[in-house]
C-alpha cells in the first residue's frame, strides 16, 4: 500500500512538471473552465428565474447539484478520461507489454498514470460551489455532509469501472476512442438532476452510463432527499461495479496478444 | 465552379462512407442538449402548473426538436478542423492550389451534415412520442423558414471560418473558441428560447448573431413570431451574414499573409 502511494506520488510529480512546460496553455485552460462554469451557473439561475423548485429540487440544492457535476466530470478529466484515452493507445500500438512488464499491479498503472493537471481548477470551482450551496441551504449537519462525501466516493468509482470497461473493450475492438465520446455526450446531461428526465434516459444514465447516479446522487444526499435504501443501493451496486471492472479487465487483458511482437 | 464543385462533393462523400460509425457517435452530442433543456424547463412548467410563458411541455418539445434539426444543419466546426490543419502544416499544401481551401471547408459541410441527419430522426421521434408534440406549421411560416436556415447556415459558416483564420496567428484556437461556444450558449436559444430570456439579456440576444443562427430560424417554423416580426428578423440575419462574410475576408487576407507555415 505505501508502496503504491509512492508511485503515484511519482506520477503525479512527473505530470506536473510536463503541465509546467506550458504554462500559458494552463492559464488559458483555468480561464476557459471559469467562463464554462459561469455560464453553467447562468443557465440554472435563468431556470430559476421562473419557478422556487424543478420537480422538488430548490435553487441551492441546484447550485449543490452544479457543483457537484464539476467535481465528479473533473476527476473524470483529472484521471479516468486521460488514463482511459492512453490504455487505448497502448492497446493500438502494442506498448501494453512495457505496462504489463513493470512489477506493479497492471490496472493501478493503466488507471493513474495519466494525470491532466488543468482539471484542478475543474474540481476546485466544483467544491466551491458546493460550498455556496451548502451555505444557502442553511442545514449544515455532520450527517448530511458524511453522507455527502460517501456518495460523491462512490459515484466517482462507478464513473471510474465505466471508463476503466470502455477502456478494456480496446483488447476485443482495438479502436475504441471513439466510445468514449458516449461517456462524454450523457456527462453533459448529468448537469440536471436524473429525475427530471424521461423514463428511458433515466435510466441509462444510472444504469449503463451511471453519472447521472455519481451526481445526483451526493447532491440529494447535501440537500436531505435521499432515504436508507437509495443509500444502500448505491453501495451495493459500486462494489458490484468494482468487483465487475476488476473481472473484467482481468478477462480482457488475457485476450490481449500485443501488436508490436 | 459547378463541376469543382461536384467532385468536391464526391470526394467527401467517399471520405463520409468510411467514418459512418464515428460519425454517427458524435451525434448523441447534438441531441443530448437540447434534450437537457427540454427536460428541465418541462419540469419547471410543471412547477408552475403547466406552462412558463406561454410555453407548455409539449410547446418545449415541439422547440426543442426543431432547435435540434436547425442546430444540426447549421453546424459548422471550421475552427477545430482548421486550427489541426495549420498545427500540423496541412493547410500548406492546400495554399499553393488554384482553388480557395473554404470551398474544400464548404463540400465537407454540406455532405457531413446531410449524411448524418439521418441519425438524429429516430431519436426525435422518441420524443415527440414522449412529450406528445404535435407540430402546426402555416405555409408561411415553412416559406420563410427556409432562406431563413440557409441564412443562419451562411452565418454560422462565416463566423466559424473567422475564427478559424485566427490559427495563423495563434496556431491554437482552443481559448476563442470556448469563449465563442458559451456565449452561444446562453444567447443562442439553447438554454432556453430566445422569448424566455430575461430582461435585458433578451435585448442582448437579439443584437449578437447567435440567436440569429439557431432561436431565429426556430422561432420562424414553430410559429413564435408573426409575420412582420419573422420578415425583420430574416432582415437582421441578412445583416449579419454580409458583415460575417466580409469579416472573414479580411481576417483571411491579414491571416494567409502572416502565416509561417508550422511544421514545414
Amino acid at each position: 500500500m505505501r508502496r503504491y502511494l509512492r508511485i503515484l506520488a511519482l506520477f503525479a510529480r512527473l505530470e506536473a512538471q510536463f503541465e509546467l512546460a506550458y504554462r500559458t496553455n494552463f492559464f488559458f485552460d483555468v480561464l476557459q473552465q471559469i467562463v464554462i462554469t459561469a455560464t453553467s451557473l447562468g443557465a440554472v439561475f435563468i431556470l430559476f428565474s421562473y419557478t422556487d423548485t424543478m420537480n422538488g429540487w430548490t435553487l441551492p440544492a441546484m447550485i449543490v447539484l452544479v457543483g457537484v457535476f464539476y467535481i465528479v466530470q473533473g476527476v473524470g478529466d483529472l484521471v479516468f478520461m486521460p488514463s482511459a484515452q492512453q490504455l487505448i493507445e497502448h492497446v493500438r500500438l502494442g506498448t501494453l507489454d512495457f505496462v504489463l512488464l513493470k512489477p506493479v499491479d497492471a490496472q493501478f498503472f493503466v488507471s493513474l498514470r495519466r494525470i491532466k493537471f488543468t482539471a484542478i481548477a475543474e474540481i476546485a470551482l466544483g467544491f466551491g460551489i458546493v460550498i455556496v450551496g451548502f451555505l444557502r441551504l442553511g442545514t449544515l449537519d455532520v450527517v448530511a455532509a458524511l453522507l455527502f462525501v460517501l456518495t460523491l466516493a462512490c459515484g466517482l468509482v462507478l464513473v471510474y469501472v465505466l471508463l476503466l470497461v470502455l477502456g478494456t473493450l480496446a483488447f476485443w475492438f482495438v479502436r475504441v476512442e471513439n466510445l468514449l465520446v458516449v461517456y462524454e455526450a450523457f456527462t453533459d446531461a448529468a448537469r440536471f438532476p436524473i429525475d427530471i428526465y424521461p423514463f428511458w434516459l433515466r435510466f441509462a444514465m444510472s444504469s449503463v452510463v451511471p453519472i447521472g447516479v455519481a451526481v445526483t446522487v451526493p447532491a440529494q444526499a447535501v440537500a436531505g432527499r435521499l432515504d436508507l435504501i437509495g443509500i444502500l443501493v448505491l453501495f451495493a451496486a459500486t462494489i458490484a461495479a468494482a468487483v465487475f471492472g476488476r473481472w473484467f479487465w482481468k478477462t480482457g487483458l488475457r485476450s490481449y496478444t500485443g501488436a508490436s511482437a | 465552379m459547378i463541376r469543382i464543385y461536384r467532385a468536391l462533393l464526391l470526394a467527401q462523400l467517399q471520405v463520409a462512407a468510411q467514418y459512418r460509425l464515428s460519425m454517427f457517435l458524435y451525434l448523441l452530442f447534438s441531441i443530448m442538449r437540447p434534450v437537457i433543456f427540454l427536460a428541465a424547463w418541462s419540469a419547471v412548467a410543471i412547477a408552475r402548473g403547466g406552462s412558463v410563458g406561454g410555453f407548455t411541455p409539449a410547446d418545449f418539445a415541439a422547440y426543442y426538436v426543431i432547435l435540434t434539426v436547425v442546430g444540426h444543419l447549421v453546424a459548422a466546426w471550421n475552427q477545430y478542423d482548421f486550427e489541426f490543419q495549420v498545427r500540423m502544416g496541412q493547410i500548406s499544401p492546400r495554399l499553393v492550389r488554384p482553388l480557395h481551401p473554404i470551398h474544400y471547408a464548404i463540400a465537407e459541410n454540406m455532405i457531413w451534415k446531410s449524411f448524418t441527419i439521418v441519425g438524429i430522426v429516430p431519436v426525435l421521434a422518441i420524443i415527440i412520442v414522449t412529450y406528445g408534440v404535435q407540430f402546426r406549421f402555416e405555409p408561411w411560416q415553412i416559406a420563410l423558414f427556409v432562406p431563413s436556415l440557409v441564412l443562419a447556415a451562411a452565418l454560422q459558416f462565416f463566423m466559424s471560418w473567422c475564427i478559424a483564420t485566427t490559427a495563423f496567428w495563434t496556431t491554437r484556437t482552443h481559448a476563442v473558441s470556448t469563449l465563442f461556444d458559451r456565449t452561444a450558449f446562453i444567447f443562442a436559444g439553447q438554454i432556453a428560447p430566445l422569448s424566455l430570456l430575461p430582461g435585458v439579456l433578451q435585448q442582448i440576444a437579439y443584437v449578437l448573431p447567435f440567436g440569429y443562427i439557431y432561436g431565429v430560424p426556430t422561432d420562424i417554423l414553430r410559429g413564435g413570431h408573426d409575420l412582420p416580426t419573422s420578415i425583420v428578423l430574416i432582415a437582421g440575419q441578412t445583416i449579419w451574414v454580409v458583415v460575417a462574410f466580409v469579416a472573414s475576408r479580411i481576417v483571411w487576407s491579414y491571416g494567409v499573409r502572416a502565416y509561417t507555415a508550422v511544421g514545414a
